[in-house]
């Protein structure tokens, strides 16, 4: 996850070019690189609009998952810790990519926790759809989340916990999407 | 001269942290445990801090 700076070009030999002495050069590249990762997207609802966010922003929020850690337990803590209580914590999909497994999660939070993270609105998307034996060739993040909430729509009608924990308003919205079980998305 | 020397470490999420070795060090494993559950030890980041760059093979290729 972590792309190195490396020392500034203040040492010996270093090369005066006028650029900000605090990066030197290309960062060397340092990543989250367990064989399985969680990639979590952190939803709100604003008004009548769902909103994307998280710590880093509306981007996908990268988990390293250890091989003795339970995935919905360590997206618990690290939304709880970083974030604040959630509401819900569901595993929505999984797929190959990052050379690991992914499995990605919606999270649903109060709008109270939101605070000054960056959020953006959450459009609709075609989702990626696998072949009859093969997984989709390219899935974009909006995919993810397309289906993300296609499954947080069917677990509010087939769900009572869900149904029971989901804020007024969400169930209204959630009942234009097509609802979809977990699946492989590739 | 080594203990002025400044060094940036960011993080593909967007996180950045610039200061003396110590200071990035300890500031990176702390974000990397507390946003993205990873466990890095003081000499792995030391090591991604000294690593050599990286080459962009794309654009050694348009030049080559």
């Amino acid at each position: 996850m972590f792309a190195a700076g490396g020392p500034a070009s203040t040492g010996p030999g270093a090369v005066d070019c006028g650029y900000d002495g605090a990066v030197s050069r290309t960062p060397a590249g340092w990543d989250v690189d367990s064989p399985v990762q969680a990639e979590v997207f952190v939803v709100w609802l604003d008004g009548d609009q769902l909103q994307l966010t998280g710590p880093d922003g509306p981007q996908p929020w990268i988990l390293q998952l250890g091989s003795v850690e339970h995935p919905v337990e360590v997206v618990d803590r690290i939304v709880r810790d970083v974030v604040g209580p959630p509401i819900l914590v569901h595993s929505t999909s999984w797929r190959r990519d990052r050379d690991a497994v992914i499995l990605s999660f919606v999270v649903v939070i109060d709008r109270e926790l939101v605070g000054d993270m960056a959020s953006l609105p959450i459009g609709r998307a075609e989702l990626a759809r696998s072949e009859a034996t093969a997984a989709p060739r390219a899935i974009a993040t909006g995919a993810v989340v397309e289906h993300g909430l296609r499954h947080l729509a069917w677990l509010a009608k087939d769900d009572p916990v869900v149904a029971a924990e989901l804020p007024a308003g969400w169930q209204p919205i959630l009942a234009d999407y097509v609802p979809e079980p977990f699946r492989n998305l590739g | 001269m080594d203990d002025d020397r400044q060094f940036t470490n960011r993080c593909a999420c967007g996180w950045e942290i610039s200061g003396s070795e110590d200071e990035v060090v300890d500031a990176t494993i702390e974000h990397g445990r507390r946003i993205h559950n990873m466990e890095a030890t003081r000499d792995q980041v030391v090591a991604a801090l000294h690593a050599p760059p990286v080459v962009d093979d794309a654009a050694d290729a348009k030049a080559g």
